[in-house]
């Protein structure tokens, strides 16, 4: 009795640690966190972890019993199994599995064969590892790289494009007729173009990269930098002579995109052709006026002692015609010397006697002259003087006169009979302003623009006034801007017209000294 | 229909001698568990308690012995409180091969069906039941079909059924097959010596 106790004991301890084993074994397959499954040598599932329950959405009963390649494509896994059973193993190798809802999954499949303690092969085992996520993580990162590939040949293209349109730039700096010098933010020479490098006698590699300070250094470009200023302010058809061969036309522009300015543009146009025809067309003009002024002054004086009775008497009507060939002599004269005076301007040697003096008395001296003129044509005539003490100004007496005179020449002639001219003197802003307004028939407004210019006569004035060289406006304007003055007008056509100018007012003595 | 589980239906069953594997009832708790949760489990025990037979599951150990009866009240239970047909009674005996531990242990053996058939089929069965005897009669892998014979073995016709569903299941895991059917040709609730069954497939 008592072995067959013991025996009842044995049996009971054994049963106990079988359970425990069944547990262990069990726990250790339905937690494994892997898809597993144990596929018998014919292809049948005999087994599967809930993890492969997962992931093939079958479900237990439905997995055991059935064919692998219900699960896995057919020729996929045969291939798989065979290597299997021929190489024991297979690692980590990417397929897909068809889930019960016919959804494809990739995973990463690993099998070892399975033997019975006989050593026949029962099957296999398939570990299982879901790509879903990695594959998705992967499939982004191609999409992000496919993005990316795509931005780099819009990039490319783009960059191409740029490059293109950077060649073509290039060819038409490079073939621009004009000298071209690109300075960039810094102001520093970044670009010159071979008419540039032609006009300045330099070659790029000289210059490149330099400030313009230091390019004051080369003599070609040193009238440029007294032009533009260390700052590169902005000129428009400065002209300059650039050693004996070259006049050009120096203007500044900034280079500016949206998001600001890049740097300063200088071009320089030649104008040396146009200036010398305007030269030699200066000398003809000059040597023409010189050669008509001797015998038009014999001629001048030659009447006027026959008007004034030194070579015997002449009768009245005699008298009449000696007067008018007398005035048109004079008038004659007169163009000459406006022809002379133009010529000298163009020469550049019109001012050359320059003194510091009042502007009031000079001013003065003009009204007197025309004192009778202004009360035949009964004319209101006013003249607002300053209240205070006007700075004095360097200038050519003369010529300022001159420029006075003209413009008191215009005012009076084409001021109707009882009009009205003002004369104003004032102190401006480190300049003295002179003005004359006259209620005179005015400038058409489309022929404004060319006040100023040579030979200009407006249209309505050729029907009032034949005579006139249209010279006069011209040697105004340059007279006082040779003063570094300016000369401007505001008219109304029908209704008169008001010439300003201004002159720089000079610093006392001291100032004046340094002129010397 | 749900049919009536008396006390004294439960009494003579239990007084059936012989025993079975704690297996076969993790099979209906698992079949219970997957099919109805753990409120159906809970409503089985409830029933089986009520007629005085109480099953904790949960507390059955796999390899331990108990009443062969208790295997048909704890059956019978289910389909009562379940209203379970045959084809759900079927359902279970399928089931139970695929799950049941004890079946593979065999499955070593699946890459021989003929071997398997004549050396395993006895003992399989004994694995499980201290009772009754099954006879490996034919194994026809030509014809595709297999005979199996369950002598001195008579407890209740709902096993009957449920051996249906349950017989088919090792000849899954040995043929590649899924169309698989199973007949219960000889009865001895229908008069005949022993229980017979006829396994075919494609």
């Amino acid at each position: 009795m008592a072995i067959e106790k013991k025996e009842e004991e044995k049996i009971s301890i054994l049963l106990e640690d079988l359970a425990s084993l069944e547990s262990y074994s069990r726990d250790l397959f339905v937690f494994l966190p892997l898809p597993v499954c144990l596929v018998s040598s014919i292809g049948i599932i005999l087994e599967a972890n809930p993890s492969f329950e997962k992931i093939s959405g079958y479900k237990i009963d439905e997995c055991i019993g059935t064919a692998i390649e219900n699960i896995f494509e057919e020729t996929e896994i045969e291939r798989l199994a065979k290597e299997t059973f021929k190489e024991g193993f297979i690692r980590s190798r990417e397929t897909n599995i068809f889930t019960k809802d016919k959804r494809k999954v990739p995973v990463s499949i690993s099998t070892v064969l399975r033997k019975s303690a006989e050593g026949e092969v029962i099957g296999y085992f398939i570990g299982l590892f879901d790509l879903t996520e990695i594959k998705f993580k992967e499939n982004q990162l191609k999409q992000a790289q496919t993005a990316l590939l795509n931005m780099l040949e819009d990039t490319e293209e783009l960059r191409n494009r740029a490059e293109e349109e950077k060649n073509k730039t290039l060819a038409i700096i490079t073939n621009f007729t004009d000298g071209l010098l690109v300075f960039d933010k810094e102001g520093k020479l970044s670009l010159i173009n071979p008419q540039a490098e032609f006009f300045l006698d330099i070659k790029s590699e000289e210059v490149i990269g330099n400030p313009i300070l230091k390019l004051s250094t080369f003599p070609t470009i040193e009238p440029i930098v007294r032009i533009v200023g260390k700052e590169m302010e902005e000129v428009f058809r400065k002209e300059v002579q650039i050693g004996k061969n070259w006049v050009l036309e120096v203007s500044t522009i900034p280079i500016t995109i949206k998001e600001g300015g890049l740097g300063i543009l200088i071009i320089l146009h030649d104008v040396t052709r146009e200036k010398t025809v305007e030269r030699l067309k200066t000398e003809f003009v000059s040597l023409a006026a010189h050669q008509l002024r001797t015998p038009l002054a014999a001629i001048k004086w030659t009447l006027r002692m026959l008007l004034d009775g030194d070579l015997g008497q002449i009768s009245k009507e005699q008298k009449e015609f000696l007067d008018k060939t007398y005035v048109s002599n004079e008038r004659m004269i007169n163009l000459i010397n406006d022809l002379l005076d133009v010529a000298r301007i163009e020469e550049g040697r019109y001012i050359y006697k320059q003194s510091l003096v009042d502007l009031g008395p000079i001013v003065q001296f003009v009204i007197n002259s025309y004192k009778e003129e202004i009360e035949r044509k009964k004319i209101n005539f006013i003249f607002l003087k300053p209240k205070e003490k006007l700075p004095r100004i360097m200038v050519d007496v003369e010529k300022i006169r001159l420029a006075l005179n003209n413009l008191f020449d215009n005012a009076i002639k084409y001021t109707p009979p009882e009009g009205k001219v003002i004369i104003s003197l004032r102190s401006a802003k480190k300049a003295i302003e002179f003005s004359i307004k006259d209620t005179g028939v005015g400038i058409p407004k489309d022929q404004q623009e060319r006040v100023f210019t040579k030979f200009f006569r407006a249209a309505n004035v050729m029907r009032l006034e034949t005579e006139g060289s249209g010279l006069g406006l011209f040697i105004v304007k340059n007279i006082i801007e040779a003063h570094q003055g300016r000369a401007w007008f505001k008219s109304e056509e029908g209704k008169g017209t008001t010439f300003y100018f201004t002159l720089p007012a000079k610093e006392e003595f001291s100032e004046f000294l340094k002129e010397f | 229909m749900a049919i009536e589980l008396t006390k004294d239906i439960a009494k003579k069953l239990i007084e059936i001698k012989g025993e079975v594997r704690g297996a076969v009832f993790e099979i209906d708790r698992e079949y219970v568990l997957k099919e109805k949760g753990k409120e159906g489990l809970k409503k089985v025990e409830e029933e089986l308690e009520k007629i005085g037979y109480p099953i904790k599951y949960r507390e059955i150990k796999t390899f331990n012995y108990y009443p062969v009866g208790l295997r048909i009240l704890s059956l019978l239970a289910i389909k009562s409180v379940f209203n379970f047909d045959d084809e759900k009674i079927k359902e279970m005996g399928s089931f139970g091969t695929k799950i049941s531990i004890i079946v593979k242990f065999f499955i070593k053996y699946v890459f021989s069906p003929k071997k398997a058939f004549d050396a395993q089929t006895s003992r399989l069965w004994r694995e499980h039941w201290t009772v009754g005897d099954l006879i490996p009669v034919e194994l026809n892998e030509e014809k595709k079909y297999a005979i199996l014979r369950l002598q001195n073995f008579s407890l209740h016709p709902i096993y009957c059924t449920y051996l249906k569903g349950y017989f088919p299941g090792p000849f899954q895991l040995m043929i590649k097959n899924s169309k698989m059917t199973c007949e219960e040709t000889k009865c001895v609730f229908r008069g005949d010596e022993y229980h017979e069954y006829l396994i075919k497939w494609q």
